[in-house]
């Protein structure tokens, strides 16, 4: 992880410097992450697409204005926060939700689980979702989460509490059924 | 019940320092309700895991490619365009503005024909000379004078 961090640091250098295979390799090492994440959020595989692309795009614009890049995760986390609730904004009117799929059998397979996780994520709010996917899934700091979110450290703990209590209900009949 | 003392839920998502993880365990060992809401979290957690990382559809555009490149206009707001095109403009401005003064053709015929009896005035007086030049010679070297 620590080497991982070093190189990525050197590669922002480089791409800040106009080294354009450097950001190659550095989305090429983020985009699943960002991907991923956008995915949970917006529950739709074409938007999360297009959303990552603008995300990028944006990263690589605003590259130069990137003050430490130590934090260049929390950064790139943030523009794709920031688009991806842009999109959602945009989309309110019409109720979008994530489709609701069936009951979960007995003995669920892997991929029924992944699909009954999918579905309790898919109840909570969207910022108690976001909350989740950036702690469970991608692992930042409370302190990182803030930032992202650009709200106090206090609010991101409400929100992914909140979360984790409504999920431990939700899942909590899924893991009984296995 | 679980004590509110302590989070369990910032002890598993790894928020908690060494200090307070270790109290957080130690008290733990002794008590049921915290063991029982730390197990609750850690299979919550558990499950959440479940979710299946989805591969990227294609591939995000990188800079090489055409998302990346400037917008059409951009090129032309280039500052070696600019330049390139005041520069067409001055010499498009400079080649309108001082064009050489009109001439009169009779006038130009005139100064041809004065330059060409000149020139026809000066050969035939080259002539002449060489022509003496070779009488004088030739009476020099030989004595005969011709007539």
């Amino acid at each position: 992880m620590i080497f991982r961090e070093v190189e990525d640091r050197d590669l922002i250098a480089k791409a800040r410097k106009g080294d354009v295979e450097a950001y190659n390799l550095l989305v090429s090492r983020w985009e699943r992450r960002v991907f991923n994440y956008l995915l949970r959020l917006v529950s739709n595989r074409e938007d999360a697409m297009d959303v990552s692309q603008e995300v990028f795009l944006k990263a690589y614009q605003s590259l130069p204005k990137l003050d430490d890049v130590e934090r260049f995760a929390a950064w790139l986390f943030r523009i794709a926060h920031n688009e991806a609730f842009s999109l959602l904004r945009r989309r309110k009117p019409e109720g979008d939700m994530p489709p609701e799929r069936g009951n979960q059998g007995r003995g669920l397979l892997p991929i029924e689980l992944s699909l009954a996780v999918e579905k309790a994520l898919g109840r909570l709010t969207e910022e108690q979702r976001e909350a989740v996917l950036l702690k469970v899934y991608q692992g930042f700091k409370f302190e990182e989460m803030a930032e992202i979110l650009s709200c106090p450290v206090s609010t991101v703990k409400s929100r992914l509490y909140t979360a984790l209590d409504l999920l431990k209900e939700t899942l909590c009949e899924v893991n009984h059924e296995l | 019940m679980s004590c509110e003392k302590f989070d369990w839920k910032a002890y598993t998502l790894g928020e908690l320092a060494a200090n307070e993880r270790r109290e957080a365990e130690t008290h733990a060992a002794t008590c049921e309700g915290c063991r029982g809401e730390l197990a609750h979290v850690r299979l919550t957690i558990d499950t959440l895991s479940a979710l299946r990382e989805e591969e990227v559809p294609r591939r995000i555009a990188f800079v090489s490619d055409k998302v990346f490149e400037p917008r059409w206009w951009n090129v032309f707001l280039k500052p070696s365009f600019v330049a390139a095109l005041v520069l067409a403009a001055a010499i498009l401005m400079h080649g309108y503005l001082v064009r050489p003064p009109a001439v009169d053709e009779a006038s130009i015929q005139t100064r041809v024909n004065q330059a060409v009896m000149r020139a026809v005035a000066d050969v035939e007086q080259r002539n002449a000379d060489l022509d003496r030049k070779v009488t004088t010679l030739y009476v020099a070297t030989t004595g005969i004078v011709r007539q």
